[in-house]
C-alpha cells in the first residue's frame, strides 16, 4: 500500500497540480522556488510562515524578484505567490491552508502562479480527517480553511481550461 | 392572435419561457431547447453523470456517508428555529450581522440598505442561485448600483440575459461556439474568442479589475454551521474566494435549509457534494469561512481602507411552510448539487430551461419554485417521468419522483372537472379526488381498464377468426394515416398517433396459465406467486408464461395471481388516492399467497419497483410495507436465486447454444430495474450461461411508461431515445448484429418502434435455452 505522501502525489498531479518533492533545507527550499519563478513576471510575494520552522523559509526573501511588505497595488501585479500549506489530503491531493497570518490568502489566490510549501507529514488521509478533533490538535476546527484541489478551472467557456479568476498554476513543494 | 405553438422556436427567447405555469409555454421551451440547447447540454450533463459514477465510487463508504448526511440534515430541519438562533448569536458575537428575510423583497430591501449605507456604487457576485430567487440584481440596478457576475457562466448569462438552466453549471446550454458568438455580438470585438481559453482570458481580465475595486461582494453559501457560524463555500473559478476576501463588505444570501448544527458536521458533505455536484474528489476551492475575517480587505491607491463587515441574509421566502408540509418539507435536505439533473435522461436532453422554471430546475426544481413561489410555476415537473435514475443519486436520499407524483397531484386538483373527466374516471374507477385530472392522465392512470376490455376484445376477434376489430390491435401505418379510433384516442387522451399500441394478448396470462395448471401437479420446492402485472397479463402474456416454465423448471411451485393494478399507473400520473386504492387491492390479493409463505415475482420492472420502493408511501403502514417489500422479485433475480439455494450453475440449467437469436446480446435494462438493483442479476446470469452480452450506459430509453406514448412529449421522449439508438448502432457497425433483450414494457416499445425488430426478455431468453 503506498504511503500517504505517494498516494497525494499522485491524486495532486491528477488535479493539475505539480509536485516536487524537495529536501527540507533552506538552500533547497529557495532553489526550487528560484527555478518555479523563473519566467514569472511581477514579482514574488511570500506569506508569513506559522506552521513551518522559520529557518527554513529564511533564504526565500533573498531571492531574486521577492517584493517584501507588498502594498496592495503590487499584490494585485506580482506573478507568484509562495503559501504556506496547514495540511495536505492524500485522498484528493488537496493542500489545505489556513488563514490567519499575513498574505496567506492573498497569496493562494491572486497571482498567476501558487506555490504552496507542504509538511509531508501534515498530510492526511481524507477531507473529513481535518474536522476530527483529534487531527493535528484540531485546528482544522477552529481555522479559517481553504482547500485547494489544483489550479482554478472553468469548464463553463466550453472545454475544461485551467486558470480561471485564481491561480492558473499550482506548484506543491512537498518537504520531506 | 397567433397559435403561440406555431411560433417558430429558433427566436424563442429563454427568459420569456422560463415561467411554465401554462402548458403551452412548456412545450414551446422544449421545443426551442430540442431545436437549440441539447447539444451542450446532453454532453454537459452526461459528462459530469459519468464523471459522478466514477467519483462515488471512490469514496470507500459512499453509502455510510450518504445515511450520515441524511442523519444531519434530518436533524437540522428539525431544529431549524433553533439553530437560526444559535447562529445568530455566533456570527453577532464576532461583530457579523444577520437579517433573517420573511420573503424576498425583504431580503432585496435589506441589501440595497446594507448598499446604501456604505454608499456602494459597485457589487461582484459570486454563483448564487437563491439571489436569482429573490431577483436581486434587478432591484440593485433599479437603484443604479453596477451588479457584476463573476461566475463565468453567471457572467454569459448576465450579457445574454438569460435565467439559469443548471444549479451548479448555470450556462450549460451554451456550446463555446455560441458563446463565442454571442460575446462577439454584445462586446463588439474583433478577437477572434475561439477557444475555452481565449473567451476565459477576455472575460478574467474584464472582471479582475472589478474585483479590485469593488465596495461589496455578494456571494451564496453550500453550507452554514449555526455553532460557529462558519460557511462552507464550494467553487471551482476563485471568483467566491476574490468576492468574499477582496471588498471590505461581504454579503452571504442562503436559502435558512442550509443551516447545519455544527462545524465538525461539515465533513460528510465535503466529500459528497463535489464527487455529486461535478464528478471531482474535490472543487479546485473548498473554503471554510467565519467571517467576518481578520485579514484586511484590499485597498488599491485612491480607495478608502475600510473595516471589514460581514452580512449574513438569510431568506425564509416559503421555506419555514414548506417545513409544515408533510411531503415538501423532504425538499429542504436538497444540497443542490445537481446529481438529480445530471442523471435524468429527459434533463439530459433538454436541460433547465425546458426542465426548469425562473430559477430552479430539474427534479428537484419543480419543489423549489412551488415552495419558494406557486405551485403553478412547478408544471414543468411533469417532465419527471419517474424512472427514478436520480433516487440513488441523490446525497442525501431526496425521493425526488414521490416530490413530483405530489406536485402532479396537487397541479390536477387546480383545475374543474368536466363531464368528460367525470364520465372517464367514473367508468374507470378513479377515485373522486383524482376526477378532475386531465383525460389522458385518467386514462393512463387507469390503463387496467382499457387493457382488460382491449385483451377482451381481442380475445372474441381471435376466437372468431376477425383479424382485426376496429383498430384496437392495430396503430397506424407508418404513413400518418391514422385509424379513426386512433385519431380520436389522439384528440380526447393525447395518445399519439405515430407510437404503436402494445399488442393485447390473444389469451391473458391468467386464463393461459389456469389451463396450464390443470394436472400440472404442485412441485414441492420454493413457493412463489407470479404476480399478473397488468402490463404482462393483457399485454405481454408470453413473458408471464416464460417466467412459470423457467421457475418450474428449476422445482419452484409457482401459482399466479388475479390481474389487478398495483398502483404504478396510477402513480405515474400524479393521482395518488387511486394509486393508493390500486396497491390495497393488489396487495390484498398477494395476501393470502405471502401467508402461505410464497415469494412474489413480478415480471414488469415498473410494477416489481412499486412493491420494492413506491408501496411505502401508499399502504398503511411500514411494515406492511416491508411484508411485500422483502418477498419481491423480478423473474431473472429468483432464477439466480434458485440456482444459488440448489448449488446448480447456471450452464448446467441452460444451454446457450440453443439459443434461438445467437449469442451475441445487447441487454438494456429497465430504468426503475437498475435503481431497485435488479438489472445487474440479469446481466451476470446472462455472462454465466455464455452469452456475449453488452449493454447501454444510457439512463432511460426515453419512453418511460406512458410518457413517450403522449402527443405533447413524443419529439422529446424520441431525441431521449437517440442516446440508446445510436449506441446500439454503433456497437453493431463495430462488432455484427446483436439480439436485443429489454426488461421492460416500455423499454420493448421504444425499441421495437426505433429498429422495427423483435425484441425479448431475458426470462423469455432463458426459457428458450432450457436444457430439457
Amino acid at each position: 500500500m503506498p504511503d500517504l505522501a505517494t498516494t497525494f502525489e499522485e491524486n495532486a498531479t491528477q488535479a493539475a497540480a505539480t509536485v516536487w518533492r524537495c529536501e527540507r533545507s533552506p538552500l533547497a527550499i529557495r532553489s526550487a522556488v528560484e527555478r518555479a519563478a523563473e519566467n514569472a513576471r511581477g514579482g514574488i510575494v511570500l506569506s508569513e510562515a506559522e506552521f513551518l520552522a522559520p529557518q527554513l523559509l529564511a533564504a526565500l526573501p533573498g531571492l531574486g524578484g521577492v517584493i517584501l511588505r507588498p502594498e496592495d497595488e503590487q499584490l494585485a501585479k506580482a506573478g507568484v505567490g509562495v503559501t504556506e500549506a496547514f495540511a495536505g489530503v492524500a485522498s484528493t491531493g488537496s493542500v489545505c491552508i489556513a488563514l490567519g497570518r499575513p498574505l496567506v490568502g492573498l497569496t493562494s489566490l491572486l497571482m498567476p502562479m501558487n506555490i504552496v510549501l507542504l509538511a509531508s507529514e501534515r498530510i492526511v488521509e481524507r477531507p473529513r480527517d481535518l474536522f476530527d478533533p483529534g487531527c493535528l490538535k484540531g485546528e482544522g476546527l477552529k481555522r479559517n480553511l481553504i482547500f485547494i484541489t489544483g489550479p482554478s478551472a472553468t469548464a463553463d467557456m466550453g472545454p475544461l481550461v485551467l486558470g480561471a479568476h485564481g491561480p492558473h498554476r499550482l506548484l506543491i513543494l512537498l518537504l520531506e | 392572435m397567433a397559435d403561440p405553438h406555431l411560433k417558430p422556436a429558433a427566436v424563442e427567447v429563454p427568459r420569456d419561457l422560463a415561467n411554465k405555469s401554462d402548458k403551452a409555454r412548456l412545450l414551446r421551451a422544449i421545443r426551442m431547447a430540442l431545436e437549440i440547447e441539447s447539444p451542450a447540454v446532453r454532453r454537459n450533463t452526461q459528462t459530469f453523470n459519468r464523471g459522478r459514477y466514477l467519483a462515488t465510487a471512490a469514496i470507500p463508504d459512499y453509502d455510510a456517508l450518504k445515511d450520515q448526511a441524511r442523519r444531519i440534515k434530518d436533524k437540522a430541519i428539525a431544529s431549524l428555529p433553533e439553530l437560526v438562533q444559535t447562529l445568530k448569536n455566533a456570527i453577532r458575537s464576532r461583530g457579523g450581522h444577520v437579517f433573517v428575510a420573511s420573503t424576498a423583497a425583504d431580503a432585496c430591501r435589506y441589501i440595497l440598505d446594507v448598499c446604501h449605507w456604505r454608499a456602494a456604487k459597485m457589487v461582484v457576485k459570486g454563483k448564487t442561485i437563491t439571489s436569482e430567487e429573490i431577483h436581486l440584481n434587478h432591484v440593485l440596478e433599479a437603484d443604479g448600483i453596477e451588479v457584476v457576475e463573476t461566475d463565468l457562466a453567471e457572467f454569459i448569462l448576465q450579457v445574454a440575459n438569460e435565467q439559469p438552466s443548471h444549479f451548479i453549471a448555470p450556462a450549460l446550454h451554451y456550446s463555446r461556439e455560441r458563446i463565442t458568438a454571442l460575446f462577439k455580438r454584445k462586446f463588439k470585438t474583433d478577437l477572434p474568442l475561439d477557444s475555452g481559453e481565449a473567451l476565459t482570458r477576455f472575460t478574467r481580465e474584464r472582471l479582475r479589475a472589478k474585483f479590485l475595486y469593488a465596495d461589496i461582494g455578494i456571494t451564496g453559501a453550500n453550507l452554514i454551521a449555526a455553532d460557529t457560524g462558519t460557511l462552507m463555500f464550494v467553487e471551482s473559478e476563485g471568483n467566491i474566494r476574490m468576492a468574499s476576501f477582496l471588498p471590505p463588505v461581504h454579503i452571504a444570501i442562503s436559502g435558512v435549509e442550509k443551516i447545519i448544527p455544527a462545524r465538525s458536521e461539515m465533513a460528510p458533505f465535503l466529500e459528497l457534494l463535489a464527487a455529486s455536484a461535478t464528478g471531482q474528489s474535490l472543487a479546485a476551492y473548498t473554503s471554510f469561512l467565519s467571517p467576518p475575517l481578520s485579514d484586511p480587505a484590499f485597498a488599491l491607491p485612491g480607495k478608502p481602507i475600510k473595516p471589514r463587515e460581514f452580512h449574513l441574509v438569510l431568506i425564509d421566502n416559503g421555506r419555514m411552510r414548506m417545513r409544515e408540509d408533510p411531503v415538501f418539507r423532504e425538499t429542504l435536505n436538497c444540497i443542490r448539487c445537481g446529481a438529480c439533473l445530471n442523471s435524468c435522461a429527459n434533463f439530459q436532453t433538454v436541460g433547465g430551461h425546458a426542465f426548469g422554471g425562473e430559477t430552479y430546475s430539474g427534479g428537484i426544481g419543480g419543489s423549489w419554485e412551488a415552495g419558494t413561489g406557486k405551485l403553478e410555476n412547478a408544471r414543468f415537473s411533469e417532465l419527471c417521468t419517474g424512472c427514478s435514475r436520480c433516487v440513488n443519486q441523490c446525497p442525501v436520499r431526496i425521493d425526488i419522483p414521490w416530490l413530483n407524483e405530489n406536485l402532479a397531484d396537487r397541479l390536477n386538483r387546480t383545475v374543474e372537472r368536466t363531464p368528460l373527466r367525470n364520465a372517464l374516471g367514473s367508468v374507470t374507477g378513479a377515485s373522486m379526488e383524482d376526477r378532475s385530472a386531465p383525460a389522458s392522465k385518467i386514462f393512463f392512470g387507469n390503463y387496467h381498464y382499457f387493457a382488460k376490455w382491449g385483451a377482451r376484445l381481442k380475445s372474441i376477434a381471435h376466437s372468431i377468426g376477425v383479424a382485426k376489430l376496429a383498430g384496437l390491435t392495430s396503430s397506424s401505418d407508418g404513413g400518418g394515416h391514422a385509424k379513426p379510433l386512433r385519431l380520436a384516442m389522439e384528440r380526447w387522451v393525447g395518445l399519439d398517433r405515430r407510437r404503436t399500441l402494445p399488442q393485447f394478448a390473444n389469451q391473458t396470462l391468467v386464463h393461459a396459465a389456469r389451463k396450464q395448471a390443470v394436472g400440472a401437479g404442485r412441485p414441492r420446492g420454493s413457493k412463489v406467486v407470479l404476480f399478473a402485472d397488468v402490463f404482462t397479463n393483457y399485454g405481454l402474456a408470453q413473458r408471464g408464461l416464460a417466467t412459470l416454465e423457467v421457475l418450474r423448471a428449476l422445482g419452484a411451485d409457482v401459482v399466479v395471481s388475479e390481474a389487478v393494478p398495483e398502483g404504478r399507473a396510477a402513480l405515474s400520473q400524479g393521482m395518488i388516492a387511486t394509486a393508493k386504492n390500486h396497491a390495497r387491492r393488489a396487495t390484498a390479493e398477494l395476501e393470502r399467497y405471502v401467508s402461505e409463505g410464497r415469494d412474489i415475482v413480478v415480471v414488469e420492472p415498473s410494477s416489481l419497483a412499486m412493491f420494492r420502493r413506491d408501496l411505502r408511501y401508499l399502504l398503511e403502514s411500514k411494515e406492511r410495507f416491508e411484508r411485500f417489500r422483502a418477498r419481491a422479485f423480478d423473474p431473472v433475480e429468483y432464477v439466480v436465486k434458485l440456482l444459488e439455494k440448489s448449488s446448480r450453475k447456471p450452464k448446467d440449467v441452460f444451454d446457450v447454444s440453443r439459443s434461438p437469436v445467437g449469442q451475441k446480446l445487447f441487454f438494456h435494462a429497465h430504468c426503475q430495474q437498475k435503481t431497485i438493483g435488479s438489472a445487474e442479476p440479469t446481466e451476470a446470469l446472462l455472462r454465466e450461461v455464455g452469452f456475449d452480452v453488452l449493454t447501454t450506459n444510457v439512463e432511460c430509453c426515453g419512453m418511460a411508461g406512458s410518457f413517450g406514448y403522449k402527443t405533447e412529449f413524443y419529439d422529446l421522449s424520441m431525441a431521449v431515445g437517440a442516446d440508446l439508438f445510436t449506441q446500439i448502432i454503433q456497437q453493431e457497425r463495430s462488432g455484427g448484429k446483436r439480439a436485443l433483450i429489454a426488461s421492460g414494457t416500455s423499454c420493448t416499445e421504444q425499441l421495437q418502434g426505433g429498429f422495427a425488430r423483435s425484441v425479448l426478455h431475458p426470462i423469455e431468453l432463458l426459457a428458450a435455452i432450457l436444457r430439457r
